[in-house]
């Protein structure tokens, strides 16, 4: 997983039909770029039958001590 | 006076509640200058509802544990026919045609509406910053912040101008307020509290709370408002607890960990100070303190990013088309921030969900709940955290925020407790993280803490 850069960011916000302009896409770039750097060692290692709601089972499995 | 000894002396007709409301809107008349901290004061109306209160009561009519108890909320839980501004200029003029389930639970309770608290725009931010309403101000040293993004909710009932109030959590917005401004504050499990009729910022990981002074205060609180809601399908049908019988217990026989790293690093040394103190309190107290290894929270904080900046976004998409220049500069830097998030990324950090909280829980295997720092830092002055949209703003923020993050992406409960004070006199206070909805264990814990120190009925004096 690599953080955006500059002109990733604007093509992604140009898709998503929010266009940023080169000094909002640098900004956005800088700001979100950490969550993308801390993210990596688990992006792309995650099991094929892994359910998002596996949560909600792990939340209410473990009411007890 | 807390919550409940209030709303005691006012079923016991000790008090009226046109008495206790006229106190609030003195104490309101004098501070609201000063700490800013209400949105809208509806002096005349919580009267009228005071005096309805006291009539019901003389003629025998209790309608719940809140009686006659005036309190102000923030500014974004929807109750029909008011402006709900959510901070924002976007919603100045947003009048709710429904009642929010936790405001609505906590009105069956008897309780009656002081007006509305103030808050970040949208409740997106830490520090308790508003370009369009003004900063709310610590009523300890107005030069510092409250922290956000329910900054009026700490400001105001560290001020004594409400009883308690209900917040918001979704990165640390209820336990970073109540820790800057020297209250207990409840982070609840995700799921815990309908959020049915409440603003949302992040539909996975927003959760509703109580600021208060005691950790009594919240569990009556809390226990008015949890449980399931045919409004809110995910809010948990799990059985409530008797959380204020909850708060009776001892220590004794209870085991708190003490994190090895991440909550423990970098610290400033009077959060450090008051750490130690917290931790000898509750050893003597009859605790185990046990030294914990949790997994890397590094990886839950970005994990927590990833998903709060995309849902957020989704949230507003339509006004950052239509309305970009209605935002602060700010809060549409940290929206603009979910635009560049691909969805694959967003739904890694959603199915890592499970498996982290299972690592989490192994992790603290034996142990009641963990005891760590809410922020690394007391509150630092308005100023100096004014970042606006700077290029370091973000940094600014993911540094305020790195111990409530990833408790937020876990979904687990966490109460802020009042635990010490600076040299300065500026409030510090510690998180107890517990177990998913296992928010009793914590207020036993929180409760007796507060039995053993003074730090929660301090309030800041006024000064000419």
């Amino acid at each position: 997983m690599t953080r955006p850069g500059p002109k990733e960011v604007k093509a992604m916000t140009d898709v998503a039909g929010v266009p940023a302009d080169k000094e909002v896409a640098e900004r956005i770039a800088t700001s979100i770029g950490p969550a993308f750097d801390g993210f990596a060692a688990v992006a792309g290692t995650l099991p094929f039958d892994l359910e998002p709601a596996s949560f909600l089972l792990v939340q209410t499995a473990k009411v007890s001590k | 006076m807390s919550l409940v000894s209030v709303a005691k002396a006012i079923a016991d007709k000790k008090l009226s509640s046109r008495e206790v409301t006229q106190s609030c809107l003195d104490r309101i008349a004098q501070w609201q200058p000063r700490v800013n901290a209400f949105m809208a004061i509806e002096a005349e109306a919580a009267l009228a509802a005071a005096d309805a209160a006291d009539a019901a009561l003389a003629k025998g009519k209790n309608s719940g544990p809140l009686h006659g108890v005036p309190l102000a909320h923030k500014d974004m839980y929807y109750e029909a026919g008011k402006v709900v501004t959510c901070g924002s200029k976007i919603r100045r003029d947003f009048v709710a045609t429904t009642t929010s389930t936790a405001l609505q639970r906590l009105k069956d309770a008897g309780s009656i509406r002081l007006g509305s608290l103030q808050m970040v725009e949208f409740a997106y931010g830490p520090t308790g910053h508003n370009v369009h309403y003004g900063a709310v101000r610590n009523p300890w040293n107005v030069d510092h912040i409250t922290g956000g993004s329910s900054s009026g909710s700490g400001s105001a009932v560290a001020a004594r101008l409400t009883f308690a109030a209900l917040g918001s959590d979704t990165g640390g917005s209820i336990r970073m307020p109540a820790h800057f401004c020297g209250v207990t504050g409840f982070k609840t499990t995700v799921g815990r509290v309908s959020r049915a009729g409440a603003m949302p910022l992040s539909q996975s990981l927003d959760t509703v709370g109580p600021l208060a002074q005691t950790v009594e205060d919240c569990a009556l609180l809390l226990g008015l408002m949890a449980g399931a809601d045919p409004e809110d399908p995910t809010a948990s049908t799990l059985p409530v607890p008797d959380y204020v019988t909850a708060t009776k217990g001892s220590l004794k026989g209870l085991k708190i960990g003490v994190p090895t790293a991440f909550y423990v690093d970098d610290l400033d040394s009077e959060v450090a100070r008051v750490l130690d103190e917290t931790i000898a309190v509750l050893k003597k107290e009859g605790a185990e303190i046990v030294k914990v290894e949790l997994p890397d929270q590094r990886q839950l904080t970005a994990a927590c990013q990833l998903v709060l900046a995309t849902e957020a976004t989704t949230f507003h998409k339509r006004w950052l088309i239509e309305r970009p220049q209605d935002y602060g500069a700010q809060v549409l830097m940290r929206l603009q921030n979910g635009l560049a998030i691909p969805a694959v990324s967003y739904l890694e950090a959603m199915r890592w969900r499970g498996p982290a909280l299972a690592a989490y829980f192994a992790a603290v295997t034996g142990t009641d709940a963990v005891i760590a720092p809410v922020a690394p830092m007391p509150a630092v002055t308005i100023a100096e955290s004014d970042v606006g949209n700077s290029l370091d703003a973000e940094a600014v923020i993911q540094r305020i925020t790195k111990f409530t993050r990833p408790v937020n992406y876990l979904g687990l409960p966490s109460l802020s407790i009042p635990a010490g004070f600076t040299k300065s006199g500026l409030p510090v206070g510690m998180q107890l993280i517990g177990r998913s909805f296992d928010e009793a264990g914590l207020l036993r814990i929180g409760a007796a803490f507060q039995r053993a120190t003074d730090f929660h009925q301090r309030y800041p004096a006024w000064h000419e």
